[in-house]
Formats: C-alpha cells, sequence, structure tokens
C-alpha cells in the first residue's frame, strides 16, 4: 500500500506532507485505519459535560462516568444501528427463517373453554399421506412456566385444556395444506367442565378449580396470589378533608405487535437443537426448552431472530416453541410453525382486565394521608408473570408522591381465558390511571390546580418510597413544570369551552427489576457483555440482549463506541445466538439499557484501559494524559503527540492476540425485608407527566385526542432520538387503551374480536400531535446516567385523557377503555338526571381557587429548591416517605411512631373489611385446612 | 392464513363471463365472482363459504367508467373517490371506505354486492367450529343464529356498506347481466332480506354498473358515517341524505350498517313534512340494530338521530 493511499477518494486535498501530525489534519496509516473518513474529526465538545470541560450542560449534576464521555455518539440523535436492515427488508423475522428440507407444524387447539381430555386418536392424522410427525401432551409431561414458582404449563394439554385455543396436539407435514388437513383428523375426546369467566367469580370455590396448587391452594378458589400490604399510619384517615373514590373497570388489552409469532426447530448433525424464535427473552426459552425437551441447556442453541414488536408479549416461554422442537426430533427434519393473527389473541399474555378500587385520603393541608388500591386481575389459564403483575398493580403506585398510608390489597384469579401476561407498563398501568384520576378529583374537591396538588407532594430525588424502594434521580418536578409550560396549561385548565379538555397524568415505573426471576444475585450478574477486537480495529460486542425494536443494539454500540471513541459503523453488535452471547435475562422490566449497557460499559473501559497502558508506554506519557478521539489516541497537552487507535491496538495484541474482554452489572443490594419486598425493587425509575387534550362530541360520545405534552425523565437520553420514538410510540399504545382497543368476550366467554380490524388499534388519523419533551435527571448509577424510556411513558396517556374528557365534559368514566357507546350513555344519564334536553347544555367544571392553592404552591416552591439540592448531592442526607408528616429522616419511621405499621398479611379483624380482590384472604389455604399437604 | 384450493377464471368479455357462469351452474359447480377482492379473499382465507370456482370480472374491458351519471362495477373505490368524476356524494362516501390501501383494490360493485358481517360469522374457521359455526356457515350442520338464538330462520349479519346509501338517495338504477340477459331496478330495490339472501341476484348475475338521472348533478347532500377509526373501520351506522339544490321538500334519506340491508325510508320522510328531528324519529322507531358489530346496538340506534340531523345539514 502506498503513502498515498486514500480511503475516500476527493478528501486528500490540503493534507500535511511535512509529516507533523496535526490534530484533525492527520492521515491514518493504511491499511484498515478504521471507519469511512480518512482524519480523525475534532472532538465534539457540545457532547462532553460541562464538568469535564466541554459545552453540554449538566443540571441535575456530574455523573461518574463523565470521564469516560468521548464526545462521539452519546445524546446525539442517532439512527438505529439495524435500522437498514428493516427498511430494506433484508431483517429476518421468525418466519424468515428457510432451512433446507423444513416441513410446516400445526397446532390442535382446543374448541371448549374448559375440559378434561379424555382420549386423543391421532392414527388417521397419521396415516394421512404427506405427514411426518404428530405429538400430543404425553410426549412432554414436564411443566414449565417464566416463574419458577408458578410453573403451570405444558407444551401441550396433559389432563385439561384450559381456554378456547389452549394446545392439544400438534402435527407437521410437507405443506401447510397438509398439515391444515392432518390437525382437522386429530380426535379429541372431551368431558366438558363448568368454565370460570367472570374473575369476580375467580374468587369462590369450585369444585375443579383451573389449577391444583395441592398445600398452598388457597380453599378451592380459583385464585392464583393474593397480596396484602399495609405500611404507615392509618389512624387519621377518618379525619380526611377531601376523600376520592373509584371503581374502575379495565377491559383486557393485547400487545398488537405487528409479528406473530412464528418458531423454526431443527435438531443439527450433533444433535443439539437449534431453534430460531422472535424471543424477547430468548434465556427463560432456554431454559424452558431444557427442562420439558430433557435436554441439558448446552445441547440448545436459542438464536432470537428479529422482533417484529414484543411489548412483553414474546417474553414468556411459549408451548409452541416447545412442540416445534419435539416434532422436529420426532421428524429428523426442521419444523416452522406460524401463527395466525386468532393464535396470537389465543396465547395473549396482555393486559389483565382488571377490577380496582381506589380509596384517596388528603388531610387540610392536601397532603395525602393514604392511597387504599385494591385490584383484582383475571389472569386467563396460567400463570404467565402474574405472581408479579399481582405487587406491581399496589406497589407500583407507592411514588411519586409522598404518602400517610398505603394499603393494598390484590388478587389474581385463574379464568378460562387466554392467559394474561407482561404487557409495557407491566402491572403499573391500570392502578395509575385509577390513582392520577383521583387526584385530579382530589384536587376539585379541595379547588387547587391538580399540578400543584402533585407538586406539593412529590418525594424528592435521593429518597424512600413508603414501601422502602430506594428512588435515585428524580425529574418528577421539572417534567410536570415542562408540561405545564408546553401546553400552556394555565390558560386552558377548567377554561375551555364544552367539548374541550385538557388533562394532566403522571407516571412511575421501574429501570430494571432489582431481583432477577432465576438467579441469585449474589452469584451472578443480569447482564453480561463481551467485547473482542482483532487487528483489524472492528470491535464485536456479544451480548444475549434481545433487541425487539427497542434500540438495545444500538444503545450498546453507542457506549462503547463513546468509551472507545470510535465510529458507530465499527462497532459489531452480535446478538442473536445463546451459543455465542453471553447470558442476558431478556427484554422485559425495561431493565435493558440500564443493566446491559452498564455491562458494556464496564468491558469497554477494560479495553480503553489495556489501549491507554499502550500508548502510554509508547509515547511515554501518564495514561490519565491521553485523551480517545475518533480513532486517535494523544497527550491531552499536546495534541500533535498521539497514536492511531489502531497502532495502539496493534500494540496491545502484542505476544497476545485479539483483545478480549467482559463486562457485567448487578444490582446493588436494597429494599426492604418484608414479604414481597423484592416485587418492583429497582436500581433507577422512570418518571413521566403528560398533558393531554382532547376533542369530544357531546352528541356521539367520540373522543378525538388532538395534542399532548409528553414529559419523561429518562436520566440522560442516550439517544434522543430512540427516546422520543419511545415516548411517542408510548403515547400511540396508550392511547389504544385508553380510546378503543379491548379484548372483548362475548355471552358465550368466545373472544369475539381475535383480529386487527376488530381488536382497535389507532390509526395514524387518531394519532395526537405529541410534543416529547425528554427530562434529563442523570441516574447516578445509570449508563452516563440513563434510565429506561420505553415502559415508563405509557402510563401517563390513560389518566391525562380520562381528565382532559372530565374537563372537557364534566364527566368522569371509570371503565375503559372509553368507546363511544360508553361516553354517550354517559352523558345521556347525565342529561336525564339533570334534565336537560340538548347535550350542548352540559354544564362544564370551573375552577374557583381556595384558600390551600397558595399554600400549596409555597411548599412547592420550597420543595422545589429542596429537590434541586438533592438532586445535586448538595444536600445528601437521608429522606424517607414520611418526612412530610413529620418524620425524622434519620430513623426508620416504625421506630418513631407507634402507629407506623408494616404488615403484609391481615390480621383477622381486618379480613371483613378488605375490598374485592381483599375476599381472597377470607380462604385458607389447604395446609391450613387440614387438607392436603 | 391458507386458501382452500379454487379454480380462477378470468372472461374478458361481460358475454364470456355470463357464459362462464351458465356452464358451471349447467354442471352443477358452485362459485363466487371476485373484483376487487377486498371483501371475498379475507372471508376465504377464513374458510367462509368457499367455493371451488371464482370468475374474476378483472380482465373485462370498458366496465369501470365513471361519470356523473354512471359508475361501472370494476370502477375502484379510489378513482370514485378521487377521479373528480362522481357524483361528489358518492365520492364522499367512497372517501370513507376502509384504507387508502383497500380503496385502490375495491370496486363499486364489490361495495355494493358486500357481504353482510357478524362477530360471529367473520371468525377463522377454528374459532367458528369452537361456537358450533352459525347460520350463515354453517358447514353442513344446520346451526342456530348465534345473534338470536332458538330461530333457525333468518340471518340478522348486518350490511356494512358505505356507498349504497349514498346511490339510494341519488335514486340509482342498477344494472345487472346475467345469463338471462340483462335487467334494471332502483338500487333500494335490489337489496333484500335476509342476511343470507342479501340482494336479487340471481345465480349467474352480477352486477354491471349503477346509473343516475341526467339531473343527478342538481342534487345535493352528504353522508355520515360512525366509526372507532378514521380508518379501516366499517360503518357501525351509517345515513346518506340528498335533496335537490334549493328544494328540501325532495329530501331521501337512506341508512346502512343497522340492518342486513341498506334501507331508503321514503315512508319516514313523507310523514315528518320535512322536519328532520320527525324524520330522525321516525327512521330511528322504524330501525332495529342487534348486537353482530363492534358497537353495542342500542348506542348504534340512538346515533341515528344525531347522523340524520348531520346528514341533512345544508
Amino acid at each position: 500500500m502506498s503513502k498515498d493511499y486514500v480511503q475516500q477518494p476527493g478528501s486528500s486535498k490540503d493534507v500535511r506532507v511535512d509529516g507533523k501530525r496535526v490534530a484533525g489534519k492527520m492521515r491514518f496509516n493504511p491499511p484498515g485505519s478504521g471507519g469511512s473518513r480518512p482524519e480523525m474529526s475534532p472532538r465534539d465538545m457540545d457532547f462532553i459535560p460541562e464538568l469535564e470541560g466541554g459545552n453540554e450542560a449538566q443540571p441535575a449534576g456530574g455523573h461518574f462516568q463523565d470521564k469516560f464521555r468521548t464526545g462521539t455518539t452519546v445524546g446525539k440523535r442517532t439512527a438505529l444501528v439495524d435500522a437498514n436492515a428493516k427498511v430494506t427488508g433484508q431483517a429476518w423475522y421468525g418466519d424468515d427463517v428457510r432451512l433446507p428440507n423444513e416441513i410446516i407444524g400445526r397446532i390442535v387447539r382446543s374448541p371448549h373453554h374448559y375440559a378434561k381430555v379424555k382420549s386423543i386418536d391421532t392414527s388417521k392424522a397419521e396415516s394421512l399421506p404427506g405427514v411426518i410427525a404428530v405429538s400430543t401432551g404425553v410426549d412432554a409431561p414436564n411443566k414449565f412456566g417464566v416463574l419458577p414458582v408458578t410453573k403451570d404449563e405444558h407444551a401441550m394439554a396433559v389432563e385439561k385444556v384450559r381456554h378456547v385455543g389452549d394446545l392439544v396436539a400438534c402435527v407437521a407435514a410437507i405443506d401447510e395444506e397438509t398439515a391444515r388437513e392432518a390437525a382437522a383428523l386429530i380426535e379429541v375426546e372431551y368431558e366438558v367442565l363448568d368454565a370460570v369467566h367472570d374473575p369476580k367469580k375467580g374468587l369462590l370455590d369450585v369444585d375443579e378449580p383451573i389449577h391444583w396448587r395441592g398445600q398452598y391452594h388457597i380453599g378451592s378458589t380459583n385464585v392464583q396470589k393474593r397480596v396484602f400490604q399495609e405500611f404507615g399510619d392509618r389512624s387519621n384517615l377518618e379525619n380526611s378533608t377531601a376523600t376520592h373514590h373509584g371503581k374502575w373497570k379495565f377491559m383486557g388489552v393485547n400487545h398488537g405487535f405487528t409479528e406473530p409469532h412464528a418458531v423454526v426447530a431443527h435438531w443439527d448433525s450433533n444433535g443439539r437443537l437449534q431453534l430460531y424464535t422472535p424471543q424477547q427473552v430468548p434465556h427463560y426459552a432456554h431454559r424452558a426448552l431444557a427442562t420439558v425437551l430433557d435436554v441439558p441447556m448446552h445441547q440448545i442453541n436459542v438464536i432470537r431472530t428479529f422482533v417484529g414488536g414484543g411489548f412483553g408479549g414474546k417474553s414468556d416461554p411459549f408451548p409452541h416453541e416447545m412442540c416445534a422442537a419435539i416434532l422436529a426430533r420426532k421428524a429428523g427434519r426442521p419444523v416452522r410453525i406460524t401463527f395466525d393473527r386468532e393464535e396470537v389473541f389465543w396465547v395473549n399474555r396482555g393486559r389483565h382486565p382488571s377490577h380496582i378500587e381506589v380509596k384517596i385520603n388528603a388531610d387540610e393541608e392536601a397532603k395525602i394521608s393514604g392511597f387504599d388500591i385494591d385490584a383484582l386481575i383475571d389472569g386467563g389459564g396460567f400463570a404467565s408473570f402474574g405472581h408479579v403483575t399481582s405487587y406491581y398493580n399496589g406497589v407500583l403506585a407507592t411514588a411519586p408522591y409522598e404518602l400517610g398510608s398505603f394499603h393494598y390489597t390484590g388478587a389474581r384469579v385463574w379464568t378460562n381465558k387466554p392467559a394474561s401476561g407482561a404487557m409495557r407498563g407491566h402491572g403499573a398501568v391500570n392502578t395509575r390511571c385509577a390513582i392520577e384520576v383521583g387526584l385530579d378529583d382530589l384536587a376539585e374537591q379541595l379547588q387547587v390546580d391538580p399540578i400543584d396538588l402533585r407538586l406539593a407532594n412529590l418525594l424528592p430525588p435521593h429518597s424512600k418510597t413508603i414501601t422502602g424502594f430506594r428512588i435515585t434521580s428524580n425529574g418528577m418536578r421539572q417534567a410536570l413544570e415542562r408540561v405545564r409550560e408546553g401546553s400552556n396549561w394555565d390558560e386552558k385548565f377548567r377554561k375551555l369551552p364544552l367539548g374541550k379538555g385538557i388533562g394532566i397524568g403522571c407516571g412511575f415505573f421501574i429501570s430494571g427489576s432489582g431481583l432477577p426471576i432465576h438467579w441469585d444475585p449474589n452469584n451472578f450478574p443480569h447482564a453480561t457483555v463481551h467485547i473482542q477486537i482483532d487487528m483489524d480495529g472492528g470491535v464485536t460486542v456479544h451480548t444475549g440482549a434481545a433487541e425487539i425494536g427497542q434500540g438495545s443494539t444500538t444503545a450498546v454500540a453507542q457506549v462503547v463506541a463513546e468509551v472507545l471513541a470510535l465510529p458507530l459503523d465499527m462497532i459489531h453488535v452480535r446478538s442473536h445466538e445463546s451459543d455465542t452471547s453471553p447470558v442476558d435475562l431478556g427484554s422485559y422490566s425495561s431493565r435493558v439499557t440500564f443493566m446491559n449497557a452498564n455491562a458494556a460499559i464496564s468491558a469497554a473501559l477494560e479495553i480503553r484501559e489495556t489501549l491507554l497502558n499502550s500508548v502510554s508506554e509508547m509515547l511515554e506519557v501518564p495514561s490519565e494524559l491521553l485523551i480517545l478521539n475518533d480513532r486517535r489516541i494523544y497527550n491531552k497537552k499536546d495534541p500533535t503527540q498521539g497514536v492511531s487507535y489502531l497502532d495502539a491496538l496493534h500494540k496491545s495484541q502484542e505476544d497476545r492476540g485479539a483483545l478480549i474482554s467482559s463486562g457485567a452489572y448487578r444490582t446493588p443490594p436494597m429494599g426492604g425485608v418484608h414479604k414481597g419486598a423484592a416485587a418492583g425493587l429497582a436500581p433507577a425509575y422512570s418518571f413521566s407527566a403528560y398533558v393531554a387534550e382532547v376533542e369530544v362530541d357531546v352528541e356521539t360520545g367520540l373522543i378525538k385526542c388532538t395534542d399532548v405534552w409528553a414529559a419523561h425523565d429518562c436520566g440522560k437520553a442516550l439517544n434522543p432520538l430512540a427516546v422520543e420514538g419511545q415516548i411517542i410510540g408510548s403515547c400511540h399504545m396508550g392511547l389504544g387503551q385508553v380510546l378503543s382497543e379491548q379484548m372483548v368476550y362475548g355471552r358465550t366467554g368466545h373472544l369475539q374480536n381475535p383480529n386487527l380490524l376488530e381488536y382497535k388499534i389507532p390509526s395514524v388519523h387518531e394519532m395526537p400531535n405529541v410534543t416529547p419533551i425528554i427530562i434529563e435527571s442523570c441516574d447516578p448509577e445509570g449508563p452516563f446516567g440513563a434510565k429506561e424510556a420505553g415502559e415508563g411513558p405509557l402510563l401517563p396517556i390513560l389518566p391525562a385523557v380520562v381528565n382532559a374528557v372530565y374537563d372537557a365534559i364534566g364527566i368522569r368514566i371509570n371503565n375503559l377503555p372509553l368507546t363511544p357507546d360508553k361516553v354517550w350513555a354517559a352523558i345521556a344519564k347525565k342529561m336525564k338526571v339533570q334534565g336537560l334536553e340538548d347535550a350542548q347544555d352540559l354544564p362544564v367544571p370551573r375552577l374557583d381557587f381556595s384558600e390551600l392553592q397558595q399554600k400549596l404552591a409555597d411548599r412547592a416552591a420550597e420543595h422545589n429548591i429542596r429537590d434541586a439540592r438533592r438532586q445535586r448531592f448538595e444536600d445528601d442526607g437521608p429522606y424517607l416517605n414520611g418526612v412530610l408528616f413529620g418524620l425524622d429522616p434519620n430513623l426508620p419511621p416504625e421506630e418513631q411512631d407507634d402507629t407506623w405499621t408494616i404488615s403484609v398479611r391481615p390480621d383477622e379483624s381486618q379480613i371483613e373489611g378488605l375490598g374485592l380482590a381483599g375476599t381472597a384472604w377470607t380462604k385458607k389455604e389447604q395446609r391450613h385446612m387440614g387438607g392436603e399437604k | 392464513m391458507l386458501m382452500p384450493p379454487f379454480e380462477l377464471h378470468r372472461p374478458a368479455t361481460v358475454d364470456e363471463a355470463c357464459s362462464i357462469a351458465s356452464e358451471l351452474i349447467a354442471s352443477g359447480q358452485e362459485f363466487d365472482w371476485i373484483a376487487g377482492g377486498t371483501d371475498l379473499i379475507p372471508n376465504y382465507k377464513w374458510h367462509i363459504n368457499t367455493k371451488p370456482h371464482v370468475i374474476s370480472l378483472a380482465a373485462i374491458q370498458g366496465i369501470s367508467d365513471i361519470s356523473m351519471t354512471e359508475i361501472g362495477c370494476m370502477a375502484r373505490l379510489h378513482d370514485i373517490a378521487a377521479g373528480g368524476q362522481a357524483h361528489p356524494l358518492v365520492a364522499e362516501a367512497a372517501s370513507k371506505v376502509a384504507s387508502s390501501l383497500i380503496r385502490r383494490n375495491a370496486t363499486l360493485g364489490g361495495n355494493l354486492c358486500l357481504d353482510t358481517r357478524c362477530f360471529w360469522f367473520n371468525q377463522a374457521e377454528e374459532w367458528r367450529s369452537s361456537i358450533d359455526w352459525c347460520h350463515k356457515c354453517d358447514c353442513g350442520t344446520g346451526s342456530d343464529c348465534r345473534v338470536i338464538p332458538n330461530q333457525n330462520e333468518l340471518c340478522v349479519a348486518t350490511y356494512q356498506g358505505d356507498i349504497a346509501p349514498t346511490l339510494m338517495v341519488l335514486n340509482a338504477t342498477a344494472h345487472l347481466i346475467g345469463p338471462n340477459g340483462p335487467r334494471s331496478m332502483p338500487l333500494h330495490e335490489f337489496y333484500q332480506l335476509d342476511g343470507m339472501t342479501r340482494n336479487v341476484l340471481q345465480p349467474g348475475e352480477f352486477m354491471l354498473k349503477v346509473t343516475l338521472s341526467d339531473d343527478a348533478g342538481d342534487w345535493v347532500g352528504s353522508y355520515r358515517k360512525l366509526r372507532v377509526r378514521e380508518s379501516w373501520d366499517f360503518p357501525e351506522a351509517g345515513v346518506a341524505a340528498a335533496w335537490k339544490k334549493g328544494d328540501r321538500s325532495t329530501i331521501r334519506i337512506a341508512t346502512t350498517a343497522l340492518e342486513s340491508i341498506p334501507r331508503r325510508h321514503d315512508e319516514e320522510v313523507a310523514t315528518s313534512n320535512g322536519n328532520v328531528k320527525a324524520m330522525a324519529d321516525a327512521i330511528y322507531a322504524s330501525t332495529k340494530p342487534v348486537n353482530n358489530t363492534a358497537l353495542p346496538p342500542r348506542y348504534r340506534r340512538n346515533m341515528i338521530k344525531v347522523l340524520v340531523k348531520r346528514a341533512c345539514e345544508e
């Protein structure tokens, strides 16, 4: 290669030939000096934090990883690294996998809601020409489930079918036509059992509960999980100044992702299973496959294809994945199964249909003296993530507000429906809606502005919630202030004409689950990332993190590029195969960016150190004085003194070859010790506040959401483009739940709308104009300060819209979705009560401030100063929920206040008075009934 | 989602289409017509009343013309909506059908002859097997109606086409063609109860075109569609009204998506002496939707009053 080697024609002008190396004019050594630009870019000071000498403002203070920022990609609007594959149609989704000699699998499903399987005759199917393999439940007796405590699923029915669409058998044939024909030939004899459809009936004793948990079974009910939590001072609720009581019904919703489930299973020439599946959580599928198939995990390679949307709906290990593997093993040929949309609805795992009751009390200073929540959630036929959901419906309501007390009863029941599970905003969405609407009502009763009511009751940064969650960074206050300003709230609230309204809602969500589902956190990390760099300079990053469209691959590439100061196109992320990827727990609970990017940073820092040591040796400059910038490492004091990244790399590789490093992340120990303390525990939490503006057609009840101002605290936007995408996408998804999406179970208990025409996801016409507002509170433990942005932004849109509808027509509707028929019926009822002839005469709410308003504004102003100081660690004293009520932040509340309760089991005297879900506590477990031991 | 196999016939002329139809009838074989296919193909994918033969009208020239007074059966809804030649009221209704993607395939003939819909019926085969089928697609089992059980006579599936009511209020004439030659009738007499019979088409017959009277351009009106989403959704209720410009006494009103057929409400209008509220109340009284679409029938019925009022706004 000649000295005049130019990587990019036309870029050779004004290059120095005198040998002196000048930053910005330096030509790299050929060959392969990396990247497509031949010259080093200047350092981008706009993306170097101000505390490190750059121009990037840090209103929330510094971060311990700031010194590793190189201004390369973090904070810049970056197109996702897999975007090209997707927009050019080259991304390979589940059904794009084609293996030689593959055959087609088809699942035989139950036509009954609930039945015993008496016998299955597969002989006719087996003798059909073209059929290669047939399998039934006897081939796979081992149970599985995403949570180790509630394994209640089989690959196919072993004894019973539990909902219409439950798996009974499967066939594999040379083509889909034959497979369908064979499936129809399988004869199943059922004994139909009495089905339970109404979750309220799930609380009752029945002859044949849907599952049987032996000595732990609660009576002979269908209660899968019950929760009781009581915290704080319950003594003064009787003397509340204002009380809100809301009884809610939430219909179940489905994720509605574009790509239906699809799987290809292939036992390779060495007898190992290669399983291709669009999974959010490949690792748990890996574990479940090993259990069901009775083969060690190392004999299975789970290959995650591109995932065409997950939102929680592809995070369980699925029976059809087992079926494909079983059929492929029998057939000795690869088997592919692709779902029809009906099958997607039958496997479901969507948000639980819920009955939620909230009571909120406020004292004379408008402090929130109590949240009482009762949540009965309809789990459908299987446990799935439900154990966790049962907790989340309560405990994720314990912030962002400071509470005098917290009381929660929750129950999840099995019914003969497709299983509910985890869906974007897992467990937090419905209760959050009820709470935020309740606060709106409370503000109305107290005659104060609902934003000021919130601002005067917020927990500060670096505090503890009433149940012991550790809040770190907290941008709630800024979020509220920014949407208030952006939406011109003060000019509009309670001032708009009939039919137009504006409403506020807040959100709070976990940024990663503090405890992993399967592992002892003392022994294993939550996320591990391997980095490998060979002589060509390209950086291969191995991670198990499942890219599901949320941008996790891009986030990992970005942080590695940032630390090593390399262009993004030099970073290659390999995340598809369990054979090559270190274990990552998967894309759920908004954990990936927080945990995996932290692991990636730690792996990249190891490489960085190696490179700096080499350069330090080459230049005889201490490594603290070296700057990494765009494929070059140079002396901070004399930028002309430096070496190219490639030279440094080659020096580092002397005697050892490729650089390889491993980085990991584990959550710090935290949280309380009570039963259930781990549920909802997270290393950081996101906060959000939305203002929505709506138009309501008072004659038809049709609601149009026109504008949303959406502020979300994601700690630090590693990629603002991706964060805005998540905010807008969350708005769309939440808007579906609040306005039109619902899984409708009809008179006979059948799901009436298992298709995307009748399951009404909002179209582009229903989409409001969303103004995303990113709040950066700089989380001390997040990667470069980042927290989640994928789920939390969904929460506030629901209450914001419901509150805006109230502002528009003066009616609160506690039954989602707000389909036009419900709104119209509510309007008609109000007109009848008030004796109105014309809907245009409906009164609209107006607000006359009480004296309290000024007090709240004053308290909010004080807290604003408190919070700013705490955010920047100018005040680093402890703060726990209860200080607002006069507690000493230095002592546990239960030690300073005799009336302060911590209870996770109702005592006998309480049981009678519990709410709907609380009635689950009237039953005893079998072991306490003298029953099964 | 695999369709059962069928033989596709592609006649090049109307005569050829009719002769293929007669031959199939003579040999006792069942068939469906296909125009744009946006209604038939989804039903076939769900294995609903599939036939071994399908005759496509797509290759026939000269049956997709659009003018103020005539629209051919193969005219695409997109062209009716956006082409600027059709009557504005018909164009308005066409523009509200489904989505822009579907309108580029869907045709006038297909929309007017749309199969009736019902959430017990428009489902996948496995789903329908779980309810033991229904009257409209009983798969030989003699199943009962699931909307109104214990009657084995009537199918109450809902007609959810958008364009028919607008053509009805413009007094359009439907022109049919078949093995026994052409015939024509006012469009409001084309539809025939019940949800399975749907219309007067005889075996082998199809709708060739609709025509409007020469003074159609003097008529104005509007079409109001009730739906949850402004794209994709079929009407949950639809009301069209038209009157001769400057003469409100000529007003005609037709509804769709409320019963098994679209209906022109001449009687209700005649007894109301030009009072729009009276018309709305009369139509409300005579129209009884059932529970088989996305929104409950009580609501849909009540919306008649609002939609009639709005459709009659000048």
